[in-house]
Formats: structure tokens, sequence, C-alpha cells
């Protein structure tokens, strides 16, 4: 539209390569490969799609939240079991739910520092995989066990042994609860749905259009064009093509007839009105716009501008509110300006907590010290194929997909600009302005 | 020539190196013996000696062997006997010197090497993946003769020492430490400490007692009668179920170590080496030397002058049976692979069938499952034919049918890099009508797996009109390095093995035609040594794929290929062999039965003498194979053999298909060849080639 609003111009960071796997519901598919296995499926694949070789690559940079305990720095696992030579250094980068848009940006900032030229960055994560822990007590008598000399010590040591000691902590629970707050991710969507008074029907309708959005979306091949087919069980001979989590037939009454997860009294929340839990990976190669041209690559589409910005830990839903904000600040634009945009759908009273909080002046005022509202969303072009309710969000991977569903879908509808933005545990923000052409 | 060298330290240390002058390995010869000899002789009257280490020169080989060309040059009973006589004393000494004698083996360390190794009172091994033990005499048809016999028993016990024998098994330093072979499995970058270490406690007198602990030794029970020949016994019935009786080597091993295991030394060496005059001496033994030379020939054959290029990353098209053997070649070996196919559901039962071959090998232990994944992350696939443009060979195993095939080699082109090597893993169609219309020609080649790729070692290599030298370079060094021997071949119908086979199963199906029972004739060929007779290979291969090919080969060849009517009836009844459950036998899980079914297309019944039988069917190969030499499909006698006992399991104790002509001598086989054609038809007319030979009165391995 109009580059002269932008304010300090940044040569555009150039996506010539895009790929992801199919998302696959944690506990099914993809349950039998670890975080490293489907990263370095992904990786491989995106490599032998892509006009630029291994070994023309300067870093890879993975997002993953719930690292594997086996494959520590995930990233240089992945980087070495899908090929990259030796000499190519990898990182894992992790900003919790926003650990696939990280790695782009790390990348980017790394282009804009001139360390590097070319980039393979993505996200992988196999919520599948993450473990149950023992508990401090059983993991004391562990210690105390290792420490008893004589037999007599360890079966004294043995005879403390009570079974409540084997009550597992179990990992993803962990994981999704803030450690600030306490309070569990969706507790965090019950705080946003009472603030703006979001009903119960509200949530299940949006989750629903979710699913009819996705459903759509898949039956028109339009994730075919972003996705590849993953052999998940090499033994069998089985294999994924499409995106298991979305339901055709989904409907209000079946989401209605869910209980409140989080609050069980009061609460809205719905396993069916959330995220999906989720196994997947994607990635990216990518390369400053300049050099893409020297190379005389035609990119997918190009990262303009990135901002983050905290809040709140108990109300990180709002995350994209704060951090649309600071992009719209830095780069001149407005919410008008987006000709789509992607808000993950963490949660289906978040996101609309969030639109809410877009088109707010006294929102504005209040938290973002702003005279009017950061801009209300047009609803036809928010999360046009769907969102996280439907494909799920494998929480390393999810920022990643946001910025290739954008990238196809501008492309697929000729437009020119939008806006990928997601909340983030902890209480953070992430958005990213992304442009093709 | 001066084989060892010798240092000696303050302390008496002194070490012997072996280090066979302007050769990359260390041979044990004859000659390398007696000098060793004259060298103990010094040394044992050396009382400043304290210990004497034997060393190798050579990287990543100790002893690789005693000098096969000496062995195979015997003539006469009497001179081995004499010969390995002194040699086994010279261990003899070796074993009795008054101060301790330690091998170092950093490398192979087979045959004679280990026989030396075993005379000294340790061994310090490493073990690194090159350091490998062994007594593998028994491979060439041979039993160990400077007392492997013997002190073999003495180090790992009696059983163990028959299980290693008779399976000329090649032990890892670690593996030879657990068994008590050496006395300590260090890595190669440690072994200057250990040695320390060794020299340390054999001055301290503190070796002996700790490396009696590691040893097995023969146990008691192992010595008393009943239980000493039941051990025997049982190991000759599992080697004699393996071998089919075929080679005597192993039994006779058998027979040695049980009759010597309670005698004294040296009447134990003597049976040894008595043992080993008449076996050095056998048909059976210089056959299986002449093959091991003909492999060793091989190895640097290169069949182009042109350097190779470098092949990084591979795609196989075509995902059936053979596409995905192949596949499974390259990964095994680390080459990455992108499997192209029309659909996913092929390409997945080529996953399946790549783990399947991969669970074999880890069932072996040679692999483990991270070992395994990580050779799968090297997978990908594809069903758009995308994602070629890095890959520098493709190898196209879609179905023989030149449309199919050259639609791929259209489509193909469109995703290739520029320099992409294409090879066809045809096994009829002509490579250059399949090129004419490529963009290159010049990098289209023919790489003719056999079924199963996995099992079987031979690439048949098909240069078309056009192919060039790089061409050639590159899938013969890529062959390689799958572990795989190629053999080039000029491009005809059915190529080498396929053209000289056929006749063998077409004559197979004439002597049923004429009334001969399906059993009788695959008896007396697998007695023969054929790995399975003809009929029960047919089954195997499939009824429709021999039609196939036997018109192919008609076609070119006209009559004498002319295919036996019965694979066109026996194909449109559907008994296409063990893939529809029912050919020439019922197969019912692995059980075989005679399908009493086809005897409705024989004409009578007639019962032929085994000679007859024999001769026909391996006779008529034997004339197509020296076609093959007359026109030059192949470069020498030797390889054609080799190829067809790679390539066909033709029996490797006879040494190939033309030096078992050899072995009847070419006046023989035209005798039977003329006999047959006046008795039954003009495909036993007796080739150019072989007339020209009887004339000359040449042989097959002798006008090479």
């Amino acid at each position: 539209m109009n580059r002269k609003k932008i304010k300090n111009k940044k040569e555009r960071i150039a996506i010539v390569t895009a790929l992801r796997t199919p998302m696959a519901k944690a506990g099914g598919k993809f349950a039998r490969m670890q975080a490293d296995q489907l990263g370095a499926v992904l990786f491989r694949e995106l490599m032998m799609r892509s006009s630029i070789g291994f070994e023309e690559v300067d870093e890879v940079i993975i997002g993953n939240v719930a690292q594997p305990i086996h494959a520590a720095n995930i990233a240089r696992v992945i980087a070495l079991r899908a090929g990259f030579p030796e000499s190519i250094p990898a990182l894992t980068v992790h900003r919790n739910c926003a650990s696939g848009m990280e790695s782009i940006t790390t990348a980017a900032a790394r282009i804009y520092a001139g360390e590097g030229k070319v980039y393979v960055c993505g996200g992988v994560e196999s919520m599948s995989n993450i473990p149950l822990v023992y508990n401090e007590k059983m993991t004391l008598l562990f210690e105390k066990l290792a420490r008893s000399k004589s037999a007599l010590d360890k079966v004294r040591t043995l005879l403390g042994f009570r079974p409540a000691f084997l009550k597992p902590i179990i990992g993803l629970m962990s994981g999704l609860t803030d450690p600030v707050s306490g309070l569990l991710m969706g507790s965090t969507a019950e705080v946003l749905a009472q603030d703006f008074g979001i009903s119960r029907e509200e949530q299940d309708f949006f989750s629903f259009m979710s699913h009819q959005k996705a459903a759509k979306a898949k039956e028109n091949g339009r994730f075919a064009q972003e996705s590849m087919t993953l052999v998940y069980d090499e033994v069998s001979g089985k294999y994924l093509d499409f995106d298991d989590g979305i339901r055709e037939d989904q409907t209000m009454e079946k989401l209605a007839r869910l209980h409140p997860f989080f609050d069980r009294k009061n609460g809205t929340v719905t396993a069916g009105n959330s995220s999906q839990i989720t196994d997947a990976a994607a990635g990216v190669v990518l390369l400053s716009e300049s050099e893409a041209q020297k190379r005389g690559l035609e990119p997918l589409g190009y990262l303009t501008e990135y901002a983050y910005a905290g809040l709140e830990p108990k109300r990180m839903g709002l995350g994209p509110v704060f951090a649309a904000h600071k992009l719209f600040k830095k780069t001149g634009f407005s919410m008008k300006d987006m000709e789509i945009v992607e808000i993950n759908e963490a949660f289906a009273a978040q996101v609309i907590a969030c639109e809410k909080a877009f088109a707010s002046d006294l929102f504005a005022q209040i938290h973002l010290g702003a005279k009017k509202a950061v801009g209300a969303i047009d609803p036809s072009i928010l999360n046009v194929n769907g969102g996280a309710v439907a494909l799920g969000h494998p929480v390393g991977m999810t920022g990643t997909r946001l910025v290739l569903t954008i990238l196809h879908e501008l492309r697929h509808r000729g437009r020119q600009r939008g806006l990928a933005t997601l909340c983030i545990g902890g209480g953070q923000g992430a958005a990213l302005l992304l442009e093709v052409e | 020539m001066n084989y060892f060298n010798q240092t000696k330290d303050k302390r008496g240390v002194v070490t012997l190196t072996f280090d066979t002058p302007e050769k990359p390995v260390n041979i044990l010869c004859f000659d390398a013996l007696y000098q060793l000899e004259q060298i103990l002789d010094i040394l044992q009257k050396d009382s400043s000696v304290k210990i004497l280490f034997i060393e190798s020169a050579k990287k990543s080989i100790f002893i690789a062997g005693a000098d096969i060309k000496e062995i195979k040059a015997f003539q006469d009973e009497k001179e081995i006997v004499k010969t390995l006589s002194r040699a086994q004393a010279v261990l003899s000494t070796l074993g009795n010197l008054p101060f301790a004698t330690v091998s170092v083996i950093d490398g192979a360390c087979l045959g004679g090497g280990l026989e030396l190794a075993m005379a000294c009172d340790y061994r310090l091994a490493t073990n690194d993946e090159h350091t490998r033990l062994g007594l593998v005499e028994v491979s060439l048809g041979i039993i160990p003769g400077l007392g492997g016999t013997q002190r073999l028993p003495k180090l790992v016990g009696y059983q163990k020492a028959i299980e290693l024998i008779t399976a000329s098994k090649r032990l890892k330093g670690d593996k030879a430490l657990k068994l008590g072979l050496v006395d300590a499995s260090v890595p190669s970058g440690y072994l200057s400490f250990k040695k320390e270490e060794f020299i340390q406690d054999i001055l301290d007198g503190t070796l002996a007692d700790r490396t009696t602990k590691i040893r097995r030794r023969v146990t008691w029970y192992e010595k008393i009668f009943p239980l000493k020949s039941i051990i025997a016994q049982l190991a000759k019935a599992s080697v004699i179920a393996k071998t089919e009786g075929h080679y005597p080597a192993p039994v006779k091993a058998i027979e040695v170590l049980e009759k010597t295991l309670n005698m004294p030394m040296e009447e134990g060496l003597k049976v040894e080496r008595e043992t080993f005059a008449p076996l050095a001496l056998s048909e059976i033994s210089k056959n299986l030397i002449e093959l091991f030379f003909t492999s060793e020939v091989l190895k640097k054959e290169t069949f182009s002058r042109a350097k190779p290029r470098a092949v990084k990353e591979t795609v196989v098209i075509g995902t059936g049976t053979m596409g995905a053997g192949i596949a499974w070649a390259l990964t095994n070996r680390d080459i990455p692979v992108r499997l192209g196919a029309r659909n996913m559901k092929s390409i997945v039962r080529a996953f399946s069938a790549i783990m399947a071959d991969f669970e074999n090998v880890k069932r072996r232990g040679r692999l483990t499952d991270r070992e395994i994944a990580l050779k799968m992350d090297r997978v990908t696939c594809t069903t758009e034919m995308d994602g070629l443009s890095r890959s520098d060979f493709v190898i196209e195993a879609v179905s023989e049918d030149p449309k199919i095939k050259q639609a791929v080699y259209t489509q193909l082109e469109e995703h290739l890099a520029e320099d992409a090597i294409v090879a066809t893993n045809t096994s009829s169609l002509s490579v250059t009508d399949l090129a004419a219309d490529t963009v290159h020609p010049e990098r289209f080649v023919g790489m003719h797996f056999f079924n199963p790729v996995a099992k079987m070692p031979l690439v048949e290599v098909i240069a078309g009109a056009k192919t060039n030298a790089k061409t050639i370079a590159t899938v013969v060094g890529l062959t390689k390095k799958l572990g795989k021997t190629p053999i080039k071949v000029k491009e005809c119908a059915g190529f080498l093995v396929n053209r000289t086979l056929l006749p063998y199963l077409n004559e197979a199906a004439k002597m049923f035609e004429e009334g001969e029972s399906v059993e009788h004739i695959d008896k007396v060929l697998k007695a023969f040594g054929m790995p399975m007779g003809p009929f029960t290979l047919a089954d195997e291969v499939g009824l429709d794929i021999g039609k196939k090919v036997s018109d192919i080969l008609f076609e070119s060849y006209g009559e004498r290929m002319k295919p036996s009517p019965l694979l066109a009836q026996m194909t449109e009844k559907n008994w296409l062999g063990k893939k529809t459950g029912k050919g020439f036998y019922l197969h019912q899980g692995k059980q075989l039965t005679f399908n009493t079914e086809v005897q409705s297309l024989q004409c009578g019944k007639t019962v032929l003498d085994e000679q007859t039988i024999l001769d026909r069917a391996i006779l008529i190969m034997v004339n197509e194979a020296s076609r093959c030499l007359e026109e030059k499909v192949v470069a020498n006698a030797r390889y054609l053999d080799m190829a067809m006992v790679m390539g066909t399991g033709f029996p490797a104790f006879r040494g190939g298909l033309l030096r078992y002509a050899d072995s009847l001598g070419v006046a023989e086989v035209v005798r039977r060849l003329s006999e047959f054609e006046t008795h039954y038809s003009e495909r036993f007319r007796v080739s150019g080639l072989l007339l020209k030979m009887l004339e000359k009165k040449q042989t097959f391995y002798g006008n090479m």
C-alpha cells in the first residue's frame, strides 16, 4: 500500500520455502515419533523442496517448548538428523507459545546484524511425548536410596515408601501452568471471559466456525499447499496427509454438551472451545530480500517487521493487542492496512477478548496509553481458515504455522499484507507483519 | 627380501615389526616364516631378551592370512606335508621361547595371521572397527594348517573353536576378548599405554595369572568321550545341513578337532597337516581359491578409465520389490534416497519393505534401532516428482514396460539437475532403445540388480550405445559403495545372467514336457549344487515373469531359445508359482508339495538317467555362456563365472559354470552337446567358440 508509512525502514526478510507437517492429535498418529524425529522428517523434506542447499545455510534455528530430555538443544539434533552438514551450527529457541515465531525473528535479527545470510527456522512440538515426572517425595526417596550404603540402610530407606509417592507430575499440565499467577492457561482464559463478559455460547459458536472454516480449507486443498504427507509408521507403512483434528461434523449441540474443564462450577471454557493438544512441525528457509534478489529467487513472502510485548501473566491471552499495538507504532501501519489477520486460537474466549480489546478505546487508554483503540478487526479477514481450535496448537510450532498460513492466504487472495499474532503463556504477545510481493 | 624390522630397548624388550616390502598388506608367505625361523633362532639364545612383541607396520592390517598363491601352487601331498611340518615347527619355536611373547593386533588378523598370533603367549588387540580375528580357511576349502586347530581350542574351548572354524567367523576385538582369544582389547589410541602395562606386568610376573582367568580353555567335560563326540556329531550335522554336504573342509576340520583334542601338540599338528594336504589339492579348494582371486580382481576393476562422480543424493523411481530393495541398499550405506511413485500407498509399502530388511540386519545384531532410525531419516518421498533438483543419481525401477519407463524419463528430465545420471534397473529391455528419446543418453545407463536386492551381491552394468565413460565409472563406484559387485556386460537381450540361465530353465521345462518328473529334475540339479531346482526357482520368480523374459529372448535369439509352451499354458491358468500359491508346486506356508495338476500338460512319461538330466540342463548353459564370451558380452570367463555364482547361486565349490566345463574338458562338453543335438534338437548346436577351443585344445581358464 503505502510504504512511506514505515518509520524506520529495514530491509525485509524473504521467506523462500515453507512447509509444515500435518497436524496430528496428541496421543494419536504421531504419538510414537519424538519431537526430534518429527523435526528431522520435516526439515529434510523442506530442504529437498528448497532451491537453497543444505550447505548454504548459516544456522538452523528451531523453536520448541517441551524440550525432550533425550535431545538437548533439539535444533542441533534435528539439523544433524535432517542432513545438514556437521559444520553448520544450530540453536533452539524458547519463547513459549511464540517459539515458532522467535526462531524466525531471531534469524531476522542476525541477518540485520550482518551475522549471516541464510537461515532455516521453524518450530516443532510433540505434545504426545511430554513425560510424566516423579514427584518430589519419590525423587527424594531415590536420592536417599542412592546414598544408602549398606543393604540394611537400603531396606530402611525403602520402608519409607508410600504408594502416594507414585503419583506423577504430568509434564503437560505443569507446562501449561503459569508459575507466577499459578493459573492453568485455560484459567487465564476464564479470567478474560469474565472481564469481557463472553458467554459460553459465544465461545462455542466461535469454535464451531473454526471447525467449519478449517473443514472447508481442507476440502479445497488449501492446507495441502502448505503441508507435506508424513509417513509416521515406517514399519507398517502408515501415513497422514491431512490435519486430523478438524471435525467436519462439529455442531453447537455437541459443543454445548461438554463440561467446563478449568472451572467446573461457573466456567465457560471447555475442551471444545480451546485449542487442541497436537503434534506437528513447521519450517521456513529465509534470507534478506536483497540476497534473495541476488540469487534470483522468488520468495513466497516477506517478514517486514515484528514486535513482542509483555503484560500481566494472568491475562496473557490479550498479548496480541499489546504486541500489535507496538508493531503498528513501529511501522506506522494500522489495523485497516491488514488484509488478513491470524490470532492464534489458544482459547475461543481469548480471541474474542482480543477482538473486543482491539476495538475498545477504553482498553487502549487504560492499558496502552493511547487515545484510540488499536483498531477493530474485520471478522471476515480473521482466521479465515480456522485456527488452533480446529487444527490444534503444538505450542512450539504454531508461530511458524501462522506465518505459513498467512503467506499462502495472501497469495491465494492476491492480497499484500497480513498480521500474525499470538498470545504467550507467562504474559507476552507476539506480532509479525507479513507481506507478499 | 626383508620381512621384519627388529628393535630392542634396554629392558630387553624386543619388537619385531612385520612389514612385507612393497605391499600394502602383510601376507604370511613361507619366505617370511623361514625368515622368522632364523630370527627366533638367534633370539632364543640371547639371554638378555625378556619380552618379544610382534607387530605390523601396515595400517589396519596385522597379517591378512597365509599366501593363497602358494597354497594354490601345491602339486603333491608329500610336498605339502613336508612344507607345513617346517612351518608348524617355526610357530612351535615361537610358542616355546624362553621369554614372554605378545602379538599386537591392530587390524585384520586372519587365517595364518591368527595362527601366528595364537602361537604367542599373549595377544593384545584393538577394538577398532578394522580389527578382525578369525580362522577363515574353510571358506577356501581347506582347514587351518599352522596349528590353528590345536591352539584355538586351548584358548576358547573345544565347542567354540568348532563353531568359529566351521563358520569362518571374523571376530571384533571385544568379542575375541570375551571368548578368551585375546588378552586385551583396547582402542588403538590407548595401545601404547596398554603395551607398557603388559611389559610391566610381564616383568612383575603377574600377567600370566590375569590372562588365565580370561581364557575359556577346554573344559573338563568337553574332553570326556561321549560329550566330545556328541558335540562333534551335532556340529557336523549342522554343517552338512547348511552345505548339503558339498563342502568337505568344515567337516574335516571338526574331525581333526575331535580326534586331536586330547593329543599332545606334536601329534595333533601331524594330524592337522595330513588332513590339510589332500584338501589343499582338491578340486573344490582350487575352485574356491580361483573365485577368491576373481573377487580380488573385481574389487579393483573399474570398467572405465574415467573418474566417477560423487553420488550424494539419489532417487529411486518405482517402489515395487526391486525399487524398495535398491532403496534399502542405498539407505543402508547412508546414501540419501528420495522415493518416487505415483501414490502414497505404494510408497509406504516400500517403507515397510525397507524396514523389514533392516529388521533382519537388526536381528543379526549388526544395527541398533537408533542407527536404523538415523538411516531412515534420509529417506524421503514424493508422488509429484518434486524435490529432485539436488539428486545426482536416479535409479528407475518401474515395471518392465518401455512406454511407462520412457514416460518416467521425460518427466524426470523436467525436474532433474542438468548433469544427473539416470540408471534403469531393467532386466530385459534394451538400454539404447530406452535412452533413444532422452536428452542425455550419455548419462543413461543400465544397472541390473537381482532379487532379493538385500541378499544378491551382483549388479550387471549395461552401457547403452551412447553411455559415456564417466557414467559407467559412477555406476561402478556406486555399486561398490553398496557392497555389491558390478560386472559390466555388453547390451544384449537378457544381458549376461538371464541370457545364460534361461536356456537352463527352458531345458528343464522341455524335459518335463517329455515326461520327466518335476521332483526328479529338481533333485538332480539340487544335488549338483544349485541352490534350488529349476522348477522351485521358476515358482519363486513367477511363471508370468519367466514367460515375459523368455518371449524377449526368443525374439532376439530365435529357435534355440524357443520357450516351452508350458509357460503360456500355466500363465493362462494363473499357476504363477509362489505368488498365486500354485505353480509346479503347491505353496502352503513354507511347505512345497508337487502340483499333480501340471501332469496334464505332459506328453508322456519318461525316466531319464541322472547324468542326462544334469548335462542337458547345465551344458546348454555352458553353450550359451560360450556364445556370450564369443560375442564379448562379458570380458572373460572369470567374470562370467563370478556373475553366475553371484547372480544365480551357481555352486561356488564348482568354481563357476565355465570352470565346471573346464573340469569336464571341452572335448567332453562338445561330445555331449553334439549328441543332444542329434538326439533332441538344434538348440544344442555347439557354439563357434567351443569348436574353436576344441580344435586349439584350449580351456576357458587357460586362454584368458
